[in-house]
């Protein structure tokens, strides 16, 4: 009897042995599903990375409106002037108006020699982009370019370029590629993001509180919260047709300005970096809600019960204990949101954000234009310089992006104390 | 529930059976020797001492054991507390019956003052109730327990008429004291075992019910 | 046991979770200055009877109570009552020891501070470390985490915490049960130095700590048809482990239950 249990349990134990290696290989093959799916996310990234830098470098043809040569002075080429010089081909060459202008903005004596070469070449010799090539072209075959150039486009300038130059970064929105740059972009993204995390980050820690520690389970706030996760998922050009209705049209006298006597009546709109700001909160609201509830949940229901016992409020028990616990999520949680907001075209699109704005935003009340806005703008256009210039700004807006996000990792992390 | 504990307590209950039955034996055996003034079945009674006190060492240990590894509460914690005081009372008794055996070793050539009637049915009598009142212990038999000290009233008049009947003997023939006295001194040791069998019954009642109090029959102290 | 000597009464107390009824029909007068220990299987509803006494239930949505619970001579859920001062004057120590993710020194200090005490909080975080027997151990590392400590430190850090409030009465949910026996004995030991100044009520899983450190023992059990919780024998500990008069008991306290 005990000798035939024995060697069934044997029996059955071997069983479980004979299917070991099909466990085994059906564990291998799962090792590898996963393995291969974070390599295609990491090639993916790496063909995103690639193909922007492609753009943002390589050859060009310039072609000179006015041939530099003419500018030169007793032989001496127009790139071996000196400032004193230089300062006065533009006393002569400009209007009078021009250079008065020129010299409001900024004295001459102050500017640099580069600088005021900078204003001769744009002003006087105004290059014109005839033809690019992208980066790996430039490199694979440079001198097949070298010569078709030189046939197709003979007394023009082949140079090899980088798009994404500080001045590019510096200069602001111009019609010519050449002199184009994203300094207003750069502006009124930060300030719209601004207002953005002004305006939904205390309202979306606050709803998160209100909803986690104060409300009651009851079906109304069951419907809140179940919807509050369904606002997250709505598409956000809904969100700009909603700001477009309330912030740019129906608080128009708020959002404009108007009602505080900042600007003037009579041009302003609600077409604001305010409206924009308040549009994109909304944007962002649901999702700080949620990833705030859920850094409030997980704050041990223990040091809550430890607070009440010794006769807290519940106000002392949220302000001392829940919140300073659940504030590393919560920053997480906002860090997440605001990067979304960074990169939304859609809803300011919809809003009214211009995109041929030369001036930088001095304030909520603005007009404005972001990066995203720009780079949409470039890329919808039909010549090629356009598209390098978008691949810079691209690169631009990645690093602003990285930027914050740090940033706000090392906030997080200075919050997470050592206890 | 709690197997392990209730086989130990079970172990325990018969380890003090087979020490009660040693008693037993002891009592009548050592008043039997008396009656025939056997010393050889007299010191036979010593050797079985020797082994009662053993067997009381080993319950009492294995008490303090099963209290140390198991934290016996309440009734468990009455029945072993009344285990160690029970096998000690045994003890008692068994050095009552060794008491006897002495004495008849001592009296050497010496006749018995008189035939033995009534001390042999002393001591049947206590080895009886020695024998009920142990087996309402095992059976925490708590009505049983109380009904059997009633039966000491017995045993004490027993008691009175061997002094009586002796005290006649020294009051004709004054020599006769020492014998005599051999005699109540027998008789002496076996009410004091019907005595402790009283004990015995209490720590029953006290199992069974948590009460501890004392049963009496009838006030021994006037009896005497 | 007089009624003067009772900190706390109950009368008829019943504890429902919405419409379960957890505990029922409680009478019990908690003695002063005496350790009352409340024992029963689980689920018995040792734990809610508990924190009927400090309106820690409440903290549970939908819970609410039957009859009365006073203290000192005052019913608790009166209108009137704000639960706050009532977990002020009747202080709590948890199954698990939680202390706040702060310094040992804040943990003590904070709910004194909360409450507005003006005195000199040094002297308080030392006194209470010192009722909690813990002082020596950490007087040189106030600045460190409470988290630091061992569990038995944390556990005596909580009731460090909860003595710096000065409360009448301090309630403790398990509050050795996920400690090692060592830390065990610590806690019981400190339990008996506490009961000279406060009137504590123990929950326990564990009969034989009930039996070492309380006065009075509460057993409590599931009865009727409503299977709900309640006190079937409440008396001086030395009775309830040696001679109980309910059987039930006995069959709990002798590990024949169920």
């Amino acid at each position: 009897m005990k000798n035939t249990e024995n060697r069934k349990k044997r029996t059955e134990s071997s069983s479980l042995l004979s299917n070991l290696p099909s466990r085994n290989r059906a564990g291998r093959t799962w090792q590898l599903v996963f393995l291969s799916s974070t390599v295609i996310g990491i090639l993916a990234l790496t063909a995103l990375l690639l193909n922007i830098l492609d753009s943002s470098f390589g050859f060009v043809v310039l072609h000179a409106k006015t041939d530099p040569a003419t500018f030169a002075v007793d032989g001496v080429a127009l790139e071996d002037q000196t400032k004193g010089q230089l300062v006065s081909l533009l006393q002569n060459e400009l209007s009078r108006g021009a250079y008065n202008k020129l010299e409001n903005e900024k004295p001459f004596a102050d500017r640099s020699r580069a600088e005021v070469y900078g204003i001769v070449i744009e002003r006087l010799v105004k290059y014109d982009v005839q033809e690019t090539w992208s980066l790996w072209q430039s490199v694979t075959r440079s001198g097949e370019i070298r010569t078709y150039a030189a046939g197709q486009y003979p007394g023009d300038k082949l140079i090899f370029i980088s798009w994404l130059t500080t001045d590019f970064v510096s200069r602001p929105q111009s019609s010519e590629a050449v002199t184009a740059g994203i300094r207003t972009a750069i502006f009124g993204s930060l300030w719209t993001i601004f207002i953005t995390i002004l305006f939904a980050f205390p309202m979306g820690v606050g709803a998160a509180i209100y909803l986690e520690e104060y409300a009651a389970d009851n079906w109304l706030n069951r419907l809140i919260r179940t919807n509050i996760n369904n606002l997250a998922g709505v598409p956000s050009i809904i969100y700009g047709i909603l700001g477009l209705a309330i912030f740019v049209r129906l608080m128009e006298k708020m959002t404009s300005g108007a009602l505080f006597g900042l600007v003037d009546p009579t041009t302003a709109n609600g077409r604001t970096i305010l409206s924009a700001g308040l549009t994109l909160g909304l944007l962002v609201l649901p999702v700080i809600i949620i990833n705030s509830q859920e850094a409030i949940r997980s704050v041990p229901q223990s040091l809550r019960k430890a607070s009440y016992g010794l006769g807290a409020t519940k106000w002392q028990t949220v302000w001392f204990h829940v919140l300073p616990n659940a504030i590393p999520g919560i920053l997480t949680g906002t860090i997440l949101a605001v990067s979304r907001a960074i990169g939304e075209t859609a809803p300011l699109v919809v809003i009214g954000a211009s995109t041929a704005i030369s001036i930088d935003p001095s304030g909520p009340f603005s007009k404005f234009t972001t990066l995203p806005i720009q780079i949409y703008q470039w890329t919808a256009r039909p010549q090629a310089e356009w598209r390098h210039l978008a691949a810079s700004a691209i690169v631009v807006l990645l690093a602003m992006l990285l930027s914050l996000n740090a940033a706000a990792i090392v906030l997080r992390n200075r919050f997470a104390r050592k206890y | 529930m709690r197997k392990t504990f209730e086989t130990e307590i079970q172990q325990l209950k018969d380890e003090l059976l087979v020490l009660g039955s040693m008693v037993e034996q002891q009592i009548v055996g050592s008043v039997e020797a008396l009656k025939k003034r056997d010393i050889d079945a007299s010191r036979r009674i010593y050797e079985i001492d020797l082994q009662v006190n053993a067997r009381r060492y080993a319950i009492e240990e294995q008490v303090m054991v099963a209290i140390a590894t198991q934290q016996p509460m309440a009734h468990d914690l009455r029945l072993l507390a009344s285990i160690l005081e029970v096998s000690g009372e045994l003890e008692r008794m068994g050095d009552y019956a060794k008491g006897i055996a002495t004495i008849n070793i001592r009296m050497g050539e010496q006749p018995l003052l008189k035939p033995l009637i009534d001390i042999p049915r002393m001591a049947q009598k206590g080895a009886d109730m020695l024998h009920r009142a142990l087996t309402a212990f095992i059976n925490e038999d708590a009505d049983a327990a109380r009904a059997i000290p009633l039966e000491d009233d017995e045993v004490d008049n027993l008691y009175t008429q061997v002094y009586h009947e002796l005290m006649m003997f020294v009051i004709q023939d004054a020599k006769t004291i020492e014998r005599a006295n051999w005699l109540l001194w027998v008789a002496h040791n076996l009410e004091r075992v019907a005595d402790r069998v009283t004990n015995i019954c209490e720590r029953t009642v006290f199992i069974a019910t948590g009460e501890m109090k004392e049963i009496r029959a009838t006030d021994d102290e006037n009896s005497k | 046991m007089t009624e003067t000597n009772s900190v706390f009464e109950t009368r008829s107390l019943s504890i429902f979770y919405g419409n379960f009824m957890a505990v029922t029909d409680v009478n019990i007068n908690i003695p002063r200055h005496k350790i009352t220990a409340i024992i029963g299987p689980s689920g018995c509803g040792k734990s809610t009877l508990l924190r009927a006494f400090n309106r820690m239930n409440e903290l549970v949505p939908d819970t609410h109570i039957h009859g009365e619970v006073l203290f000192e001579g005052q019913n608790l859920y009166e209108k009137n009552v704000d639960p706050v001062e009532v977990r002020y004057r009747i202080g709590m120590v948890f199954q698990k020891a939680n202390p706040f993710p702060k310094s040992i020194y804040e943990n003590v200090a904070w709910a004194a501070r909360i409450h507005g005490f003006k005195g000199d909080m040094d002297e308080l975080v030392e006194s209470s470390l010192r009722q909690a027997a813990l002082w020596d151990e950490v007087k040189d590392i106030l600045k460190q985490s409470g988290l630091s400590l061992s569990g038995g430190q944390q556990q005596r850090l909580c009731i460090a915490r909860a003595i710096a409030v000065k409360p009448e009465v301090i309630l403790m949910d398990e509050p050795a049960s996920a400690l090692d026996p060592i830390a065990t004995l610590k806690i019981e030991e400190l339990m008996q130095e506490l009961k000279q100044k406060y009137t504590i009520v123990i929950v326990t899983h564990n009969m034989q700590q009930a039996a070492r450190v309380s006065d009075y023992t509460a057993m409590m059990m599931l009865t009727g048809e409503t299977r709900a919780g309640t006190v079937i024998e409440f008396e001086a500990t030395n009775k309830i482990f040696t001679r109980p008069s309910d059987k039930r008991t006995e069959d709990y306290v002798t590990g024949r239950f169920g």
